[in-house]
């Protein structure tokens, strides 16, 4: 029922229990905007933290005993899997107790969960990345494979929407990606003094959008699940099909291992046949209010 | 500027690029170039403005006057975006300023002539309205998405699947 | 077990019923925790069995929608009702249980598997509807990509006895959903109960051993013919009926349907009908710390889709009234779950139309949805 390119990865850890966390310690940590920080983690044993490898898109349950666990994605390079970063914005519980914790601390990280972006389908093609407001960090890693290896892609665009000017992720490495030959575009919903790029919400951006031929490019959008349909409508509305266009949702997620039921959006466990999504085999159930 | 550089342009404008060539002639006629440079005001919010424009090349900002705060920017605009809609509805004085954030070119359509184009030639009239109608609704859908604040926190009024 | 092995395996053989009653003293000395039917508080529940003693001898249970009694039969079968509120699914995936353990130590947290005592079950009295169920979960628990180690374990251990109906409830429609009434499959051992003692099909090896230990008799044409009318009464009192006719596509394409509203206007959302289906398996995971917060378990327990915050996301609920909650219930039961596991999640066993407090029959709601489609 899911058709993004790639499968679950191995779970790393205790390969017979996907129950039991492995213990992973905070090497580094990067303040990025308001109430959101970079964890650079890794995994305290050699021997798992060699076995580890996750595709763009996937996501682990992090761990806070006593708090309890919630699912992030994993926010940096898939080719440098011995660190393992997070981006993570506080939203309850389990984030905040993470918030307060120090470089050298410890946590559980089971993982990784998810279907992941699918990078197979985009060579030879345009891509164009959409993402809003913190839905930049899931898509980061797709950032990082485009660019190693970017003779084999098309134009490559980064149409990136966030609240306003301050609340913009990661833009030191704007002109990184630009130069490695990443358009980048952003805008604000609401603009600060001093701001002089563009103001309106990110569909915008695409409906702007000059080289853009339908016919050849893959679109993956991630941010909120407004932005996500109105994104998803304007691209068909200049010609592209759902079948070019991949999302990432969101449910609230427990067990990660599509056990619990929490995850459920009409036949689909969003922890394991998702997040990520073909947006034609999603969209009839995001249509659905209350489902 | 000559009328046949303005049909030119007009065919690549995505606002005009699909009506036919005569229809493009027509339009041709009661068009002409502006030229704004960066900083220069194109028209403001409460004045009574003649004309409709769509940007050829650079960037206008619209933004509203709120007291003792100034002029606040709601909406950026570009190449191939509709700016000063309300002349040719007749609705009276402009709802917000339009201010160039870099050199900008548009093609600038007098209101009044188009009015009376649309009015003698139904055909050119449903055109253009059809088109003012369709950027307006994308207006107001992006509108909508920022009012809804759907990057905020969890207590503000937060987007849902 | 694989349909060749259980060709050459089946047979079939009588029990006495005095036979049948050293039958629990064979299953304690192989090590067996017997679990089958007895009555508490006035129902017939699944528990621990010391002897034939713990068994409703001679009751039989009336079952309509919202409403579950015991009477006394004019006989003394050992096994003539059907199903109450417990199903075989409290043993395999217990109401509460221990995922893992995180304890504090100078290196960091360190997280380990629980010690769990994993038991060696026999249950005795498993109806072709609860087999149907046990391969469902089986499917669920260890037939994905992820396997849960504690159902595993606990089901790979446990012996099955079946028994087949011999009568029906008002609330039963296993015919519809086709899982019996007759147990065709899935068991070590099947009996079928006579006045004088039991036909008993032995399906595998470890039925073997048991069978083995007892002293058994052939089972003549007479016997099989006997036990074969019996079973058919099961079959002639079927009323309920669910005509499951493309319901997955029904049901999906009627997603705004009012008949929606107005189940949800009965509905109480007390969660009953998920506690008592033998396929149900949703759950939430817990925090459970000592004193110290340096030693703290992850516990699981049985959850419910018609909880409320069992959507919460993001500061709100996702399934915010009793009529979308009521819908994903129904929806996933009866068609999701086709996507999602290659069948229906619903066996027939009518439980939650009887433990229902306002008795609300889901064959019911799909024939009202059928009936005036959107």
């Amino acid at each position: 029922m899911n058709s993004s390119c790639s499968t679950t990865g191995e779970n790393a850890n205790s390969q017979s229990n996907p129950w039991v966390p492995n213990t992973a310690v905070i090497r580094e940590i990067t303040p990025e905007v308001n109430e959101v920080a970079t964890y650079h983690l890794a995994l305290a044993d050699p021997t798992a933290a060699k076995a580890y490898h996750f595709q763009p898109g996937q996501f682990n349950m992090l761990y806070v005993p006593g708090a309890g666990e919630s699912a992030i994605s994993m926010s940096g390079n898939p080719d440098s899997p011995e660190t393992l970063t997070h981006t993570i914005r506080v939203a309850g519980n389990v984030t905040r107790s993470i918030a307060a914790m120090k470089v050298g601390d410890t946590l559980g990280l089971r993982g990784p969960f998810g279907t992941s972006w699918p990078l197979d389908a985009c060579a030879g093609q345009d891509v164009i990345l959409v993402a809003g407001g913190i839905g930049l960090p899931p898509l980061r890693p797709v950032i990082y494979r485009l660019l190693a290896e970017r003779q084999r892609y098309g134009r490559l665009h980064l149409l990136y929407g966030a609240r306003s000017p301050d609340m913009r992720l990661y833009t030191e490495e704007n002109r990184l990606w630009s130069e490695g030959g990443l358009e980048v575009k952003e805008t604000v919903d609401r603009s600060n003094p001093g701001w002089y790029g563009n103001v309106g919400v990110v569909p915008l951006l695409l409906e702007r959008l000059e080289s853009f031929d339908p016919a050849q490019t893959i679109l993956m959008i991630c941010g909120p699940g407004l932005m996500m349909r109105f994104t998803a409508r304007t691209a068909i509305q200049r010609g592209m099909t759902a079948e070019q266009i991949w999302v990432s949702t969101e449910r609230n997620m427990q067990c990660a291992v599509g056990l619990c039921g929490h995850c459920l959006l009409g036949p689909e466990f969003i922890c394991k046949d998702g997040p990520i999504f073909r947006y034609d085999q999603i969209s009839p159930y995001l249509k659905v209010e209350g489902l | 500027m000559d009328v046949q550089q303005i049909e030119q342009i007009l065919m690549e404008l995505r606002f005009t690029a699909e009506l036919s060539n005569e229809d493009q002639r027509k339009l041709a006629g009661i068009s002409r170039l502006q030229e704004y440079s960066k900083g220069a005001t194109v028209f403001t919010e409460g004045s009574d403005h003649k004309d409709i424009y769509v940007i050829r090349s650079g960037r206008a900002e619209i933004c509203m006057s709120i007291p003792a705060r100034g002029c606040l920017p709601v909406l950026t605009l570009e190449a191939g975006d509709l700016v000063g809609w309300s002349s040719i509805l007749k609705l009276g004085e402009m709802t917000a300023t339009v201010v160039a954030m870099e050199d900008t070119q548009m093609v600038a359509i007098d209101a009044a002539d188009l009015r009376e184009l649309c009015e003698q030639d139904h055909d050119i009239g449903y055109q253009i309205m059809q088109r003012i109608a369709t950027a307006l609704s994308q207006r107001l859908v992006a509108s909508r998405l920022q009012v809804l604040d759907m990057y905020g926190d969890i207590n503000s009024f937060n987007s849902s699947q | 077990m694989s349909d060749e092995l259980l060709a050459d395996i089946a047979r079939s053989c009588f029990l006495s019923n005095d036979q049948f009653a050293k039958l629990f003293e064979v299953l304690h000395t192989l090590d067996y925790e017997v679990i089958g039917p007895t009555i508490d508080q006035e129902a017939i529940v699944y528990d621990r069995l010391t002897s034939v003693h713990d068994l409703p001898r001679g009751w039989t249970d009336i079952q309509e929608p919202g409403k579950y009694r015991l009477e006394k039969r004019d006989d003394d079968a050992l096994f003539g009702y059907v199903v109450g509120p417990h199903s075989w699914k409290q043993k395999l995936f217990p109401p509460v249980s221990t995922l893992s353990v995180a304890d504090r130590t100078d290196d960091g947290w360190q997280f380990t598997e629980p010690e769990q005592e994993l038991p060696k079950f026999a249950f005795l009295g498993v109806r072709a509807c609860e087999l149907a169920a046990l391969k469902i979960q089986d499917r669920v628990f260890i037939g994905g990509p992820y396997v849960d180690p504690s159902y595993q374990e606990r089901r790979s251990q446990a012996l099955i006895i079946a028994v087949n109906c011999t009568q029906a409830a008002s609330t039963c429609f296993c015919t519809s959903m086709n899982t019996g009434p007759r147990c065709k499959a899935g068991y070590d051992l099947a009996l079928t109960e006579l006045p004088d003692g039991f036909v008993v099909e032995v399906a595998t090896p470890e039925g073997e051993i048991v069978i083995n230990a007892l002293e058994t008799q052939i089972a003549t044409d007479e016997k099989q013919r006997q036990a074969e009318a019996t079973r058919q009464q099961a079959v002639d009192q079927i009323t309920r009926k669910l005509d499951t006719t493309d319901i997955r596509d029904l049901l999906l394409s009627n997603l705004e349907h009012p008949q929606w509203d107005d189940v949800a206007e009965r509905c109480l959302s007390c969660t009953n009908c998920t506690m008592v289906c033998p396929t149900c398996f949703c759950s939430s995971v817990e925090e459970v710390s000592d004193l110290t917060g340096d030693h703290v378990e992850r516990e699981r327990k049985w959850d419910s889709c018609f909880n409320v915050d069992f959507s919460y996301m993001n500061g709100g609920l996702v399934r915010n009234s009793i009529r979308n909650r009521y819908r994903q219930w129904m929806t996933h039961k009866l068609a999701t779950w086709i996507d999602q596991f290659g069948t229906s999640g619903c066996v027939g066993c009518g439980r939650c139309i009887t433990w229902c407090p306002v008795g609300i029959d889901l064959t019911q709601e799909v024939a009202a949805i059928r009936e005036k489609q959107t």
